[in-house]
């Protein structure tokens, strides 16, 4: 989805306006919204392993403190990406 | 050790880097890309098409293509490695794996070329 916005929108002014009227459309932001969740979700997750991997966060009480601070900054950029596109 | 021939590369340990770099460079790719549509406000075909246009941003995209197959390659098949397995699927496993990871790497590289080709058409 996010290839063929990028193919569209820079293929030409009018492909640009296009793409930029689909983003007006509810069920688009809805879409691309649940899109952009899923990655901040995997980023900071991700993020939080590349952690892991220096050895910080590993014992269980690490781990399961790590998680909730992952799920705690997820929902917060979940949320502040939800206001920013809608 | 038992030996694949479906990864990446040759060790689990290649491919345990393989991931780790890929991401940090998505990371870096996607951060950049966000930063730069939220602080760009009523961003114009010019200013866009500008932005992709550049050298740098071409050469960056194009590392993020890269890093992108890889890090879909290695983790898909780590997930089919994972959970398509003789006890989850019976004998019928390792067709199903197969095909599985025969069908992730036609999407990665058919991702790739299409990606290749928008940044080459600018």
């Amino acid at each position: 989805m996010l290839l063929s916005w990028l193919d569209k929108s820079l293929s030409s002014e009018e492909g640009f306006e296009q793409v930029k009227g689909y983003l007006a459309s509810p069920l688009v932001k809805l879409v691309a919204w649940g899109l952009v969740s899923a990655l901040l979700y995997h980023l900071v997750a991700g993020v939080r392993h590349l952690i892991m991997d220096t050895g910080i966060g590993e014992t269980l009480e690490g781990g399961t403190k790590g998680s909730k601070i992952v799920i705690g900054v997820s929902v917060a950029l979940i949320l502040l990406s939800g206001v920013w596109i809608w | 050790m038992v030996t694949n021939v479906t990864n990446f590369s040759r060790s689990g340990l290649y491919d345990w880097m393989a991931q780790r770099v890929s991401a940090v460079i998505l990371a870096a790719y996607t951060l950049f890309l966000l930063g730069y549509l939220f602080f760009s406000s009523d961003l114009s075909y010019a200013e866009w098409h500008g932005l992709f246009s550049s050298t740098g941003m071409r050469i960056f995209s194009l590392l993020a293509l890269v890093a992108l197959s890889v890090h879909a390659w290695v983790g898909m098949w780590t997930i089919s490695t994972d959970y398509l397995t003789p006890m989850a699927l019976g004998k019928l496993a390792t067709v199903v794996r197969f095909l599985f990871q025969a069908a992730c790497g036609i999407a990665m590289f058919a991702f790739f070329v299409w990606g290749v080709q928008i940044l080459w058409g600018i």
